[in-house]
């Protein structure tokens, strides 16, 4: 039973239809696929308006303004500078603190992994087919995980929930605001693309080689992706068939709805962004090509622990790398480490170097990551600044995840996710005091009113 | 053959430095002794065949001299519960020495590789000494792992220094089958049938050999070997104490997690905690209380804490100092923190060094700046009396990755 036709068959069926005039009464129903059947709900908290004060700030954008005040009017930055001649709802005197973008970790189980990782938890890895591009890991979120908190604690504002890295295709991502909610669609970020985890190397083969089913190879983790892009390829033009067909006055059937493939169709149409797990060098470059034999781009490559050694040829497709600083070792692709990886990935032309978590952990600290390349890097010789090394965890994080345009800096029009700092979240002392998101003061390390408990911490003492 | 040969000269080199010992002097320094003497401005610590043999002495004739510039001398770091020297790849079977089924008398000691690409990775956090245990593979469950050993970091041949510091045991929560009750159940029947047979022994015409469980039982009941028994749940650190006190055992507790519960009865009992200062999570119902505070309030309460790294400890040992710094952000003294990857440490499991004082061992090391912070770099560091480098094939990746050539990358090493 396929699926859906081919297309030379539809094409050619087409043709017979038109040729026999058949068929040419009043037109059924158009049958249109709801892209967005889950939609957020999440409502920005507040429409104060707030002026932070002589703080160092860092835009996310390259550039430190010293003694800068940020005013954020109706969730969004209205002005940055210097003595900031306007009035606010509330004023926070930020002097001798530092301010940044909200931080955003676009490499996080959390809510599909939460704590307590019991097997009940156990919901990042539908680990029954190489290729469940069907799943939608917004479907496994858990809004109560107690990690969405600390991370919040953390200066995280968004971060994109991936599904785990069993399958050629794990499923489709999404991009949460990180705000206390009962449902996830009360966190989902509203104009988020959405986003399609695949998979390189070693964890798909062996999962599946395991069970002696395909891939057991590197080179049958090829075979699967070419395969599926080709099936995804047929599924779109049948559906275009069908739109132009029906648009054209005719009467043609649907073809089979297919959610694995409208996912796939969604990266071949550009409105869902590619996040590959994938470390070796040699792995993302025929990735890179996989993405030309098929029409789409390859998105951003995330753990990529080899992408130092191939840092311009991300530059010139315009991939983002989203890498640990140090974690290395625990499998053979993770093994050519390089301490100075994100700095010379993001020295390449047209380059966009991120620092992921893919932790629980270290979510709470992305600063402090970013703080570790910046000085490995520049005791190598690179001359890297806390204003440039804040990009790898703000716009950057942003871009990958296509929505730089909405946040990720400190600029007027942006949605006013801001972290204030006690110190220069360089230091391994930096904590973050206070957190906004569009505007809205989420976080507040010295006010206990602003400091979420998850419901499952409720009475546990 | 000539591995063998190759294994006698290393010998052979290493007993003549210690014959030609050479006297270094490390001066201008900001000392940290973890003595009573605090902290030491502008001093000097003099160093002769492997040990320490003054600090701040009124003159002194050495043949190396290090001026510090004001950089800060710390001892060495000493790391716990990974299986560094035991692993090189953790998804590489056969890279891998740190489990066998031998139970108690399992002594992974003999396959500690001082050649490992992780020793001077984690030299470069500092790290000289380190405490590598057993453990068990991935989603097995056991009580007795086997036998933790130190070695020195060294990367020479012959640089374990105890093979036998301390007896590993999992008493915390079971997944499948087990209770935690059946696992401390277990623990116990071994230590009393010990017992009984150390009291009753002479009644038996019988006199064969103890087993090597048996000898090491023995040990354990003595308090001569620590035992180290991993465990969260804070009803379950009491029933530890009380099988401490039953059985005199020197007890080390591994996880700790909600040990805050029970900070007193630990202090009072002199039990020693081996937490992460990053856990703060509740990773499972026995780690409700995890909190960043956590290794400051233990401190506080007088508890010997023990700063390690979760997770894989053996490839991030090097990130113990920035966990440390974590801990002072978090109310833990600075001191306090430094004592944790040091002194108590030593204390703990009878390691040599730990301290900057006349007659330690020469484990220390010269930093730029602060220890914890990220800005900071190890800028020298003595092993046993020997500076040793720092540079790791990670810097050989780094180095040929950023060097300009008209060959292929290959060809640049």
């Amino acid at each position: 039973m396929n699926m859906f036709k081919p297309s030379v068959i539809v094409l050619a069926l087409s043709t017979a239809l038109l040729g026999c005039q058949q068929d040419t009464g009043p037109q059924k129903d158009k049958v249109t696929i709801e892209k967005n059947p889950y939609p957020s709900t999440y409502k920005p908290h507040s429409t104060s308006s707030t002026l932070i004060t002589n703080a160092t700030v860092l835009t996310g954008t390259g550039e430190r303004i010293d003694d800068a005040d940020v005013y954020i009017v109706d969730g969004k930055i209205s002005q940055v500078g210097k003595d900031l001649a306007v009035s606010a709802d509330t004023t926070v005197n930020a002097a001798g603190k530092w301010v940044t973008p909200g931080i955003i970790d676009n490499h996080s189980h959390l809510g599909a992994y939460p704590n307590p990782g019991v097997e009940s938890h156990q919901d990042g890895n539908e680990m029954i087919h190489p290729n469940t591009a069907q799943v939608w890991v917004e479907h496994s979120v858990w809004p109560q995980d107690p990690g969405f908190n600390r991370a919040r604690e953390g200066g995280i504002t968004s971060l994109q929930i991936l599904p785990g890295s069993a399958n050629l295709f794990g499923g489709r991502a999404v991009t949460l605001k990180n705000v206390p909610s009962e449902t996830m669609q009360g966190m989902k970020f509203p104009e988020a693309p959405y986003g399609l985890k695949m998979a390189c190397g070693e964890n798909p083969k062996r999962v599946y080689g395991g069970q002696g089913v395909a891939p057991k190879t590197r080179m049958g983790n090829m075979a699967g992706y070419r395969e599926a892009w080709i099936e995804a390829t047929e599924y779109k033009r049948a559906w275009e068939q069908y739109d132009k067909e029906y648009a054209a006055g005719m009467n043609p059937d649907a073809p089979h709805r297919d959610i694995k493939l409208d996912t796939l169709r969604g990266v071949l149409d550009g409105e869902i962004l590619i996040h590959n797990h994938c470390y070796k060098a040699e792995e993302m470059a025929m990735m890179i090509d996989l993405s030309k034999e098929f029409g789409y781009h390859a998105g951003t490559f995330h753990h990529g622990i080899e992408a130092y050694k191939i840092a311009d040829l991300l530059g010139e497709n315009g991939n983002c790398a989203a890498l640990w600083p140090d974690w290395w070792g625990f499998k053979m692709e993770a093994y050519d480490m390089s301490l100075e990886n994100v700095a010379i990935v993001d020295a390449a032309k047209n380059s966009c170097a991120v620092i992921h978590s893919d932790s629980d952990t270290t979510i709470q600290r992305l600063n402090h990551e970013a703080a570790k390349v910046m000085y490995s890097a520049n005791e190598v010789g690179f001359d890297i600044k806390e204003e440039h090394a804040i990009k790898w965890i703000t716009y950057n994080a942003a871009k990958s995840l296509g929505i730089e345009d909405l946040t990720g800096s400190i600029a007027s029009g942006k949605q006013a996710d801001v972290v204030i700092w006690d110190q220069s979240p360089f230091s391994v002392y930096s904590k973050a005091e206070k957190v906004f998101i569009d505007g809205a003061k989420v976080y507040d390390r010295n006010d206990s009113k602003y400091q979420a408990v998850s419901d499952f911490m409720l009475g546990q003492r | 053959m000539n591995k063998f040969k190759l294994s006698i000269l290393t010998g052979a080199l290493l007993s003549s430095s210690a014959v030609f010992a050479q006297v270094t002097a490390i001066t201008n320094a900001t000392v940290h002794t973890l003595t009573k003497q605090g902290v030491l401005e502008n001093a000097t610590v003099l160093i002769e065949n492997g040990k320490i043999t003054a600090v701040n002495p009124k003159s002194f004739n050495a043949d190396v001299t290090v001026n510090a510039q004001g950089k800060v001398l710390t001892p060495g770091l000493i790391g716990t519960m990974n299986q560094l020297g035991l692993v090189e790849v953790g998804a590489v079977s056969r890279s891998v020495d740190a489990y066998d089924k031998s139970g108690i008398e399992f002594d992974p000691s003999s396959a500690f590789n001082p050649r490992s690409s992780l020793i001077p990775y984690a030299r470069k956090g500092g790290l000289t000494q380190n405490l590598s245990i057993p453990s068990l593979p991935w989603g097995e469950s056991g009580v007795f792992m086997g036998l933790g050993f130190v070695a020195d970091l060294s990367g020479e041949f012959g640089s374990v220094t105890d093979s036998q510091s301390a007896l590993i045991v999992d008493l915390g929560a079971v997944s499948g089958d087990g209770s935690r009750a059946a696992s401390l159940q277990a623990f116990a029947k071994k230590l009393s049938e010990q017992k009984k047979k150390l009291t009753s022994k002479k009644d038996k015409k019988d006199d064969k050999d103890p087993s090597a469980e048996e000898k090491l039982l023995t040990q354990v009941l003595k308090g001569d070997l620590p035992v180290v028994a991993s465990a969260s749940r804070a009803s379950q650190l009491l029933e530890l104490i009380k099988l401490k006190e039953q059985f005199g055992l020197n007890l080390i507790i591994d996880g700790a997690q909600d040990a805050v519960l029970v900070k007193d009865e630990l202090a009072k009992a002199k039990v020693p905690v081996i937490i992460s200062s990053v856990a703060n999570l509740p990773t499972g119902f026995d780690a409700l209380h995890a909190h960043l505070g956590n290794a400051g309030t233990l401190e506080k309460a007088g508890v010997n804490v023990i700063l390690n790294i979760a997770g894989d400890g053996s490839h991030n040992v090097y990130q113990m100092r920035f966990n440390a710094g974590i801990a002072v952000a978090n109310g833990m003294t600075h001191e306090g923190a430094l004592k944790a990857m040091t002194v108590n440490v030593a204390d703990a499991f009878g390691i040599e060094g730990g301290k900057i004082a006349k007659g330690e061992r020469a484990d220390v090391v010269l930093w730029t700046a602060d220890p914890f912070e990220f800005s900071t770099r190890v800028d020298k560091i003595w092993i046993n009396g020997e500076q040793v480098t720092t540079e790791s094939r990670h810097d050989k990746l780094t180095e040929r990755y950023t060097t300009d050539s008209s060959m292929p990358r290959g060809y640049t090493k």
